[in-house]
């Protein structure tokens, strides 16, 4: 079956002044998957993530959404379009409360334009309640823990009511029981019909919940593939854990063997 | 050669001098403690005051007096960051910024009260002296300003530089929790650093009166200066103000022949298009974040 | 509606305080039939600082953006009424509006390129704008008269001039919290407040960032153009030093710090608590000449020990003590 392709990355780059930060990298996400990006750090994951949504600009390439060109459109123009994200480094309105964060999200959002300020934040109140923060709904946002904080991104980023959407490591820094139920979350936004590209640190998280995976070492592309492919692939587990893990990795069976 | 334009070449290479030093305390400050020191041409008006009062009262050479201003504005720089500005570093731009403009209308209050406004000179026996090459004239003052203006502030680079107090404070603008962990002690150093600041505020304000006429608001001026000097140099090194300043200069003189009333409004013009078109500076690091 | 920042008044006790603030309305709302002279010009400077400071609120309490150069729009404003008086021969009203008009055209042509700065860049940069804004209208002599300024007729009947100037700017300050209002309910409230809070969050969430900070700038322009136009023809003299004296920006500020940036009631009040205060510290200490030093030291104070403004004192959602007053010390020394 000839699947959709909703993102379409060509040969996209991104340099700071003579690194390369991001090499020719091309990507399909194809409707309705969760795709997942891993890598070490400084493999440019975010800021793969960074061009593709108009934060910063394009050195090279071109990138579709939905076959429309949006090279070079202006971030708002592409949140707009139906690309919603979320920031490794939170960042809620902390002057405002969790409600109105979420209500901006649906006032500018895919279908602002539809948004007055109170059908806005009545989608605030769905989505709150959807991503289970609907008790917390008039607190400011500062008074929120990080698990919290990482959920109220999330939340902001569904009142767009986005097409696609990237989660820039929304598990990092949760203990195991909080990401499981993370995870549980990002399954239950991808089948409302929402696309995403999940940025990841735990393996774990990543193994459980995507389609796919795409690595990215160097700003370069290292591999693709299912999840099981991908994480037993030599040049993966090299570039990702290091020389010395697969050693002792190799020690470990050696042993095992003997 | 054209005799307006060497004229204006001179005039440019010696107002390169005074700017610069005018600049760099400016610079370092920004630099180190990352504040706009909105009083700093405030702290010029004393020093020119210093050297003024020093000669009228009791005819203390204004050259001569360079010293006794460094040190004074040196003791008033340190109280001021030590015991208030130290206090509220870490705030958001706003309170510090508003701060030093604060500082700068108090400082210019009390010497319009104490001092009166209207403008003054200092008029020394060889203060209309000069010597020319061609028709190109060259006031003696003038020329000496020059020279001690890059003397202190090749004095400054050398302690900046070779000093540990003078590496204690570039540690410190670059990275302050490691300089802590390094021993440093911060309140100390910040102090340090803003007090230089205005002691080499204050020699500049000893050597502008020498040249220029002086009143109590002729300040503002000097900081809108220094700013434009920092943002066309860039920030963070010392040969990125004397490149500054004399593109800044170079402006000055060259827009001034041709428009007097306006000189100070194009080189902010530039300023701002400089800002806006390169938001690098000329040279130097990038202005965001 | 924490956006509006009303709480910050009227949390908790809510009925009384509304109350009161809706008698004190009403008290200045029919002054001039008891009061004259003094206390009109007095409440009429209080009015002009309140819907400078309002509008300072747009964009440097709501929107986040340090603006030092909105002065430039009080003399921009007093100038356009009084060239649109004198050389085009309209009358106040029309011309009060070429006048705002020109301020916020001036904001907009401005603020594109401006406005794309951050931090000190954009707090300097405004600075330096109007310092040239007074520099030109000093040089361009033909066109506003340069040093020797401009003289605009006087309010005609006379013997209602008074009246005249203190309604009319009190409208202003009404029309400039009803626009607050107005504004802060509805998107470009919202879209203001997460460019303060998160520029980047706010572009990535589809607002045009760019136009949330123009829009902000006209808007504060238009309070500021509006007050230089009241106060040019009331003084019946316009010259630059005076109406683009830097003074004016951090009066407009400090007002606005004193009351609560970035809440719809506290530039008014703030623009009140300015006034007393500076007022009693001259009558008490004979130190007229000193006007300058006490609003420097007012402001030092005020930075130092209660950069969010006196309200949540004053309305008693912090107690005043030595350690609430400590507090910004603490989390902000070296």
């Amino acid at each position: 079956m000839e699947r959709e392709i909703i993102l379409k990355a060509q040969n996209v780059s991104k340099h700071f002044g003579g690194l390369a930060a991001v090499n020719e990298v091309s990507m399909d996400i194809f409707r309705g998957e969760i795709l997942g990006l891993i890598g070490p750090n400084g493999a440019g994951k975010t800021t793969f993530v960074n061009v593709i949504t108009g934060m910063l600009p394009i050195t090279g390439g071109r990138v579709f959404f939905k076959d429309r060109d949006i090279t070079g459109w202006p971030a708002y123009k592409i949140g707009r379009t139906g690309i919603a994200r979320t920031f490794q480094i939170v960042k809620p309105f902390r002057g405002m409360t969790v409600r109105e964060n979420v209500a901006v999200g649906a006032m500018f959002g895919h279908n602002g334009h539809k948004h007055s300020t109170k059908t806005a934040l009545k989608k605030a109140d769905e989505v709150l309640d959807f991503v289970g923060m609907g008790h917390l709904k008039e607190r400011h946002a500062d008074e929120l823990t990080l698990p919290y904080l990482k959920r109220l991104e999330l939340a902001k980023a569904l009142a767009m009511e986005p097409e696609l959407l990237f989660l820039d490591e929304v598990m990092a820094g949760l203990n195991p029981k909080e990401i499981e139920s993370a995870m549980e979350l990002v399954k239950r936004v991808n089948q409302q019909g929402i696309t995403i590209l999940v940025i990841e640190h735990v393996m774990k998280a990543i193994a459980g919940i995507t389609d796919r995976v795409f690595v990215l070492n160097f700003g370069a592309e290292l591999a693709q593939g299912t999840p099981e492919e991908v994480l037993n692939h030599p040049q993966v587990i090299k570039a990702y854990l290091g020389e010395k893990f697969v050693e002792r990795q190799k020690r470990k069976q050696t042993m095992r063997d003997a | 050669m054209n005799y307006e334009l060497g004229q204006g070449l001179v005039n440019v290479l010696l107002l390169t001098g005074t700017l610069t030093l005018v600049a760099v305390g400016f610079s370092i400050v920004w630099g180190i403690l990352n504040i706009i020191n909105i009083a700093h041409g405030a702290f010029i008006m004393v020093g020119a005051y210093v050297t003024y009062w020093l000669f009228t009262l009791w005819g203390i050479d204004p050259f001569l007096s360079i010293p006794i201003s460094m040190v004074l504005l040196f003791i008033v720089g340190y109280i001021v960051q030590r015991y208030l500005i130290n206090y509220v570093i870490r705030a958001p731009l706003l309170v510090t910024f508003l701060i030093t403009f604060a500082l700068e209308i108090v400082i210019i209050n009390l010497a319009t009260v104490f001092w009166k406004g209207d403008f003054r000179s200092v008029t020394t026996a060889y203060s209309g002296a000069g010597f020319s090459i061609g028709e190109i004239q060259i006031p003696y003052v003038r020329l000496a300003a020059f020279v001690i203006a890059l003397l202190l502030t090749g004095l400054l680079h050398v302690y900046m530089t070779y000093t540990k107090q003078g590496n204690a404070i570039r540690a410190t603008g670059m990275d302050v929790d490691a300089a802590r962990l390094q021993g440093v002690k911060i309140a100390h150093t910040y102090a340090l650093t803003f007090a230089l600041g205005t002691a080499l505020a204050g020699a500049a304000g000893s050597l502008i009166s020498v040249s220029f006429p002086i009143s109590p608001t002729m300040g503002g001026l000097y900081t809108l200066r220094a700013f434009v000097i920092c943002v066309l140099g860039g920030l963070g090194s010392i040969p990125a103000v004397i490149a500054g300043s004399l593109v800044f200069a170079f402006i000055e003189v060259f827009s001034g022949v041709y428009t007097p009333g306006l000189k100070e409004a194009i080189a902010l013009l530039v300023m701002v298009l400089v800002l806006i078109v390169r938001p690098t500076g000329i040279a130097g690091k990038a202005f965001y974040h | 509606m924490k956006i509006l920042g009303l709480e910050k008044f009227f949390s908790g006790r809510k009925g009384w305080l509304w109350g009161l603030f809706g008698l004190f309305m009403l008290a200045l709302a029919v002054l001039p039939l008891f009061a004259s002279g003094f206390w009109l010009r007095t409440l009429t400077l209080i009015f002009l600082l309140a819907a400078m400071a309002e509008g300072w609120n747009y964009i440097g309490g709501y929107t986040g953006y340090a603006a030092f150069g909105n002065v430039a729009f009080f003399g921009i404003g007093a100038y356009g009424t009084a060239l649109a008086m004198l050389r085009l021969h309209f009358s106040f009203f029309p011309a009060l509006l070429v006048g705002v008009a020109a301020a916020m055209l001036f904001a907009i042509v401005i603020g594109l390129p401006v406005l794309r700065l951050k931090g000190h860049y954009f707090a300097i940069a405004t600075v330096a704008l109007a310092t040239a804004v007074g520099e030109v209208a000093d040089y361009w002599t033909d066109f506003t008269g340069g040093s020797a300024g401009l003289t605009l007729p006087f309010f005609d009947p006379i013997e209602y001039s008074g009246q005249f100037f203190y309604y009319i700017s009190f409208l202003l300050v009404i029309f400039g919290l009803w626009l607050t209002y107005f504004v802060m309910k509805g998107k470009m409230g919202y879209s203001w407040v997460a460019v303060r809070e998160d520029e980047d969050a706010a572009k990535m969430m589809g607002i045009n960032t760019t136009w949330a900070k123009v829009s902000a700038f006209a808007l504060s322009a238009l309070m500021a153009g509006a007050a230089g136009a009241i106060y040019g023809y009331w003084n019946t003299f316009v010259l630059p030093e005076e109406v683009f004296k830097i003074d004016y920006t951090l009066q407009m500020i400090l007002s606005t710090v004193l009351g609560g940036p970035g809440t719809i009631l506290g530039p008014f009040i703030g623009a009140f608590l300015y006034y007393i205060l500076i007022t009693l510290l001259v009558f008490f200490f004979h130190v007229g000449a000193f006007h300058e030093t006490i609003l420097g030291v007012i402001i030092i104070l005020v930075m130092v020990f209660t950069p969010q403004g006196l309200m949540d004192f004053l309305s008693g959602k912090k107690k005043l003590t030595l350690s609430s007053l400590l507090e910004n010390i603490r989390t902000h020394k070296v």
